[in-house]
């Protein structure tokens, strides 16, 4: 095992520096508006969907999204029901 | 006896187990060597058999079917070649000699069920597996796995002696053995028992809702490559025996959809991220459960062959962090994308492949199963599993490379990881990538041909709707990351089943011990006081102050006599 300490001189790396993380913004808005446009393009729909939502042309962006949020912002909150000390069960075993 | 000894030797879960026992006898630096060579005479003698029926025996009267080679079965065991190839090569060196029996033993015996032509054959190796997988979870040869291997082994053993039972059952129905269809229900719609029962031992090992704690309790706590091993084969031979005797049983339907949705909670509030993986599995093989709900069996082999590239990659990336910082918690870790860049980039190959990002082996494995639920019209199921596919994203393509790698940095500097598990991770990387862009060889390999002739992974629409999903949901990510909206990680122990034979189950088993011991006890102390009594009596009576000692030869032969007259009347009555 090895781990050498953090020297607090060193460079930010580069993923924590301000142009990288504008870079990776401005990649991730950029593609996800071009694959919300694609989702307009008749070429890039499907010919006999399934549901009506398949037909709708930013159906995935918006449940993805969605779903994302609410995993999030929900699910932290069952922390509150199950989240116990670290040592629980070692306490008790 | 040749003929038997044939019938053995042509097995290829054989064969590995033989290699397995010999690292027990062998110099410990030869073991990985020794491991590797088996484990490539194994696939050889896979390669040459070629599909059909072998090893047949007679026992009590019913032939067995030890060796069936179909395409259902042939996926499954050439995955678990590659596994464990990719295992032995990622523990390289490892002199541990119970891990490196077991490394090869446990896959042996998850090779052995999937080839199982009959139930019983399939038993014995599920109880192997079972036997040979506890030596893992004790490696660390700590109180606590040695614990959480006792429980781990019980409810093995749990599933193993229900799927005994189901045999049993099965057998009195149907009189026949063979490892086929099953089916939950009969000709009328009405449950089987049998069936139910076997269910229920599949279920067990697969980690179905409420029956899934045993995984989060046991693989975490094995060691760094004991988790990677254990976390690919019972669940998959589960997943195998379902997709054999179980396709189109439409309870697995949504029983498989709630596997894919409870964990991704459980997940995000994880901070142990080996733990966060063992989630992932019960997610993952949700998918699979689901598909052969569907009865849509290229969506499960599929998905089961490519996730135990995927998932086994980022276990072992995670491992590799935890090798070189000895923890694997994500407030422990963090920023080490500075000094291991090699490994953060085949973890986020792995994790783009479980967020089935096209291009990747996940994208051309879980649009089959998309698809099934699509197809089958039922439009509740398909949105939970887009809904699943998001918390896929978070959990395993989000949260472990970017807690790993990123995140706030943990001011650890640790070296890259060392090659041999570079080279494991690396063909794991390639074969993610190298499949998602070329998955003809992989769809060859799927047991229904008819039905994936007409399939395109890389439709324009079926692209178009997967990133939108994909990427939107990053964006969601990116947006609570700026807002500070993303929950930090918490050092904690998050409660789940376990919880109920860990600490209630356990209290109360400590009650019964103690109330039977105290039972026991009582009723000793009655049966010795009487016993002490009526020799108190005879000494009275015969001993050298008592009426009977006056005439000792006759009284003590008057008591042998009735002894004896006693003895006799009792080989008299069961003669």
């Amino acid at each position: 095992m090895t781990d050498h300490n953090h020297n607090p001189d060193e460079k930010p790396g580069w993923a924590d520096t301000k142009g990288f993380r504008n870079v990776f913004l401005g990649v991730l808005m950029t593609a996800c508006v071009l694959s919300a446009l694609a989702g307009f393009v008749p070429a890039f729909q499907k010919d006999h969907p399934h549901f009506a939502a398949e037909g709708f042309p930013v159906f995935f962006a918006l449940w993805g999204f969605a779903a994302f949020m609410f995993i999030v912002l929900a699910g932290q909150h069952l922390r509150k029901l199950v989240g116990r000390k670290e040592d629980y069960y070692e306490e008790r075993e | 006896m040749a003929a038997l000894i044939d019938v053995f030797v042509q097995n290829p879960a054989v064969i590995l187990t033989i290699g397995a026992l010999i690292t027990l006898v062998t110099p410990r630096h030869l073991a990985s060597l020794i491991l590797l060579i088996v484990t490539a005479l194994s696939a050889i003698k896979l390669y040459t058999l070629g599909l059909g029926e072998y090893g047949r025996i007679s026992l009590i009267g019913e032939e067995l079917t030890t060796l069936r080679l179909d395409p259902l079965s042939r996926i499954f065991a050439v995955v678990f070649h590659i596994a464990a190839a990719l295992n032995i090569i990622y523990g390289w060196g490892q002199r541990d000699r119970a891990q490196n029996f077991a490394t090869l033993a446990y896959p042996a015996a998850a090779l052995g069920g999937v080839l199982a032509g009959d139930l019983i054959t399939l038993f014995i190796w599920w109880e192997i597996a079972a036997i040979t997988s506890v030596f893992l979870v004790w490696a660390p040869g700590t109180r606590v796995t040695y614990l959480a291997g006792m429980r781990y082994l019980a409810i093995q053993v749990l599933s193993g002696v229900l799927l005994l039972g189901g045999i049993v059952l099965l057998y009195r129905e149907t009189g026949s053995i063979n490892f086929d269809f099953i089916g939950l229900r009969d000709a009328n719609g009405a449950i089987k028992f049998s069936a139910l029962v076997m269910l229920l031992a599949f279920g067990i090992k697969a980690a179905f809702p409420l029956l899934h704690n045993w995984v989060q309790d046991a693989y975490p706590k094995s060691t760094i490559t004991g988790a990677i091993i254990l976390s690919i084969f019972t669940t998959k031979l589960a997943v195998y025996s379902l997709a054999r005797a179980f396709p189109g049983t439409n309870e697995l339907i949504y029983i498989g959809a709630v596997m894919t949705i409870f964990p991704i909670f459980f997940a995000l509030i994880e901070n142990d991220l080996r733990k966060v993986l063992t989630y992932s599995i019960n997610n993952q093989v949700g998918f699979m459960v689901c598909a052969i709900g569907f009865g849509a069996i290229n969506g499960a082999a599929g998905y089961a062959f490519g996730n135990i590239i995927f998932e086994g990659l980022l276990f072992m990336a995670l491992g590799a962090a935890m090798f070189r910082t000895g923890t694997s918690k994500a407030t422990e870790l963090g920023g080490l994308y500075k000094t291991m860049p090699i490994t953060m980039g085949l973890c986020i190959i792995g994790a783009m492949s479980i967020s089935a990002f096209p291009g990747t082996l996940g994208f051309v494995t879980k649009g089959l199963i998309i698809d099934a639920a699509g197809g089958a019209h039922m439009l509740w199921i398909w949105l939970v599993l887009l809904f699943a596919s998001a918390g896929v994203l978070e959990h395993a393509g989000i949260k472990i490379p970017y807690f790993t790698f990123f995140a706030h940095d943990s001011g650890k500097r640790p070296a890259e990881a060392p090659p041999q598990m570079l080279i494991a991770m690396g063909i794991a990387g390639a074969l993610c990538l190298g499949f998602g862009v070329y998955p003809d060889p992989l769809y060859a390999l799927l047991p229904d041909q008819a039905a994936i002739a007409g399939y395109h992974p890389y439709s324009p629409y079926h692209v178009v709707e997967q990133l939108q999903l994909l990427l939107w949901a990053v964006l969601a990510f990116a947006v609570l990351v700026l807002i500070k909206w993303y929950p930090a990680e918490v050092p904690s122990t998050n409660l789940d089943t376990d919880w109920l034979y860990r600490i209630p189950g356990r209290a109360f088993a400590g009650w019964v011990v103690g109330a039977s011991g105290a039972t026991f006890n009582a009723l000793w102390a009655i049966f010795s006081g009487r016993v002490h009594a009526i020799m108190e009596r005879i000494y009275a009576v015969h001993g050298p102050e008592g009426q009977m000692a006056k005439s000792w030869p006759i009284g003590f032969m008057a008591l042998w006599t009735a002894i004896l007259l006693g003895f006799v009347l009792v080989i008299a009555f069961f003669a």
